[in-house]
C-alpha cells in the first residue's frame, strides 16, 4: 500500500497517492481540468500547458502543469482562479491561430471562454504539436512509424524521410489518440490510408475476411495482434475473420483465468 | 549507392551505437560531408535505433545535413554582437561572390553558405567560420579575400 498524501484541490480536502499527478488526482475527483496532451495510457510529457493549475502551500506560490506536476503533502491546487483562467485562455488563442479549424479544438475553447482568436498565422493545420501519436506509435504500439521533426515553429509529426512509412502497422492508434483529428484513417477498397493535413503517411493492402470476403484489416497489423495479444495468451491466430464474422461464430467458452474483451491497449 | 565498409569501420568504432549515435552521426557526415538516406537506413539496421528517431535526431540539430555540402562550409555568424557590427553586409558579400543564398550550395559543390546564431566570439564580431577556422573582425573586403584562399 503506498503512502498517501493530503492536498486540497478548490477547497476540497482529498487523500491522494504518492507519485500521483495533479491531474490525475482531479480526474479521479471529478474535477475538470482542460488538456490536449494527456492520455492516461501515455508518459505525460507536459507539451498543450492547457491543464495549468495555480499550486500553494508545500510549493511555492506559482502556476504548475498539472500533468506532470505530481502531488505532496499540504500542496494547496486552485483549478479555476482567474489568472488561470486568463493565462489558460491565452495558451487557448495561440493554439487556435496554427490550428483554426479543428472542430475538436474549437468545442474545448468554447468551453474555456474562448471564441476567437487574436492571434493569426499564415501556416495553419489542425495538429497542436501534443504528440499524442508519437507516443502511442513509440511507446504503446513499439512500430516507431511516427517522429518529430525540425524545431520550434517548423516541429511537425512525419514519418522518416516523409516518405510513406514502412514501419506503419496501419493500427490507427495515432488516428484515435489524436485530440484534434489532425490525422485521419480511412479504409478506401482493400487499401488503408493514414493522412494528416497534406501527407499521406501510411498507405497498406488490407487481408480480406475468410468468411465473407470483405478486406478488414492490414497483415502487419494482424500479426502484431497475434504476437502481442494471442501469444501471451498461448492463443494463435488460425483464421483471418474480420470482427462481423467472428461474433457469428461459435467458439468453446475461453478459461476463465484469461481476461476476455478489452484489448491491450490502455484506451 | 550505400558504402558499407566505411559505415562498419565507423560502427566498429563505437562499442555501444545506441548511447553513441550522435558521435556516429557526426563521423559518417565527416566522411560524406552529409547524411545519405541509404547510410542512415543502414545505420538503423546495424543499431537497432529506429530510423525515425535517427531521422528527428538529425532534423534537430543543425549541424546535420540531409543535404549534401559544398567542400567548404562558410558559417556566418549573425548572433546580437555580430548582427550590430554588420554581419549583414558580410553575409550579403559571400552571397554576392559566390551568387547563392543562406543554406545553399554552389553549382560546383565547392561553398556553402550558413547562418549560424552565436557562436561565442563576439568580442571579435563580426565572426566567421570556414570549415574550422574561426576569422574575427571581418568586413566584406577581408571576407572576398578569405574566399579567395578557399578553392
Amino acid at each position: 500500500m503506498a503512502s498517501t498524501v493530503n492536498i486540497i484541490i478548490n477547497g476540497r480536502e482529498i487523500q491522494a497517492p504518492e507519485g500521483m499527478t495533479i491531474l490525475e488526482v482531479a480526474k479521479k475527483e471529478g474535477i475538470f481540468i482542460p488538456s490536449l496532451c494527456y492520455l492516461d495510457a501515455l508518459e505525460p510529457e507536459g507539451t498543450c500547458r492547457l491543464c495549468i493549475v495555480e499550486v500553494s502551500g508545500s510549493l511555492r506560490h506559482s502556476i504548475r502543469v498539472s500533468c506532470i506536476q505530481e502531488v505532496k503533502e499540504g500542496l494547496i491546487v486552485e483549478t479555476d482562479t482567474e489568472r488561470i483562467k486568463r493565462n489558460r485562455r491565452v495558451l487557448m488563442e495561440l493554439l487556435l491561430a496554427r490550428t483554426p479549424y479543428s472542430k475538436e479544438l474549437l468545442d474545448l475553447a468554447r468551453k474555456i471562454g474562448v471564441v476567437t482568436s487574436r492571434f493569426q498565422s499564415e501556416e495553419f493545420d489542425d495538429c497542436v504539436r501534443c504528440g499524442r501519436c508519437v507516443r502511442v506509435c513509440r511507446d504503446q504500439i513499439g512500430a516507431y512509424a511516427l517522429c518529430w521533426v525540425n524545431r520550434g515553429y517548423q516541429r511537425t509529426v512525419t514519418t522518416d524521410f516523409d516518405r510513406i512509412s514502412e514501419y506503419c502497422i496501419g493500427c490507427g492508434s495515432c488516428v484515435q489518440v489524436c485530440p484534434t483529428g489532425a490525422l485521419k484513417m480511412e479504409d478506401r477498397g482493400n487499401e488503408r490510408i493514414i493522412y494528416k493535413w497534406g501527407q499521406i503517411l501510411a498507405r497498406l493492402k488490407l487481408e480480406k475476411c475468410e468468411k465473407c470476403g470483405k478486406p478488414f484489416a492490414p497483415k502487419k497489423y494482424l500479426e502484431h495482434m497475434a504476437k502481442k495479444a494471442y501469444k501471451p495468451r498461448g492463443l494463435q491466430l488460425v483464421e483471418i475473420i474480420c470482427p462481423d464474422c467472428a461474433r457469428k461464430v461459435e467458439r468453446p467458452v475461453p478459461a476463465p483465468e484469461f481476461p476476455v474483451g478489452k484489448m491491450p491497449f490502455g484506451f | 549507392m550505400l558504402d558499407v565498409e566505411t559505415i562498419d569501420s565507423i560502427l566498429a568504432k563505437f562499442p555501444q551505437p545506441k548511447g553513441n549515435l550522435i558521435a556516429i552521426l557526426h563521423e559518417v557526415q565527416n566522411h560524406y560531408r552529409y547524411l545519405p538516406e541509404e547510410e542512415l537506413r543502414y545505420i538503423s539496421k546495424r543499431t537497432g535505433v529506429p530510423i525515425t528517431q535517427i531521422y528527428s535526431i538529425v532534423n534537430f540539430y543543425n549541424r546535420f545535413s540531409l543535404k549534401p555540402k559544398g567542400k567548404h562550409v562558410i558559417c556566418v555568424c549573425l548572433g546580437t554582437a555580430c548582427h550590430v557590427k554588420g554581419a549583414e553586409k558580410v553575409i550579403n558579400e559571400v552571397k554576392m561572390k559566390l551568387n547563392i543564398d543562406v543554406g545553399e550550395t554552389t553549382d560546383d559543390m565547392k561553398y556553402t553558405l550558413e547562418e549560424v546564431r552565436c557562436i561565442g566570439a563576439c568580442s571579435l564580431a563580426p565572426a566567421v567560420v570556414v570549415d574550422d577556422t574561426t576569422y574575427g573582425k571581418v568586413t566584406p573586403k577581408e571576407m572576398a579575400s578569405i574566399l579567395a584562399k578557399y578553392k
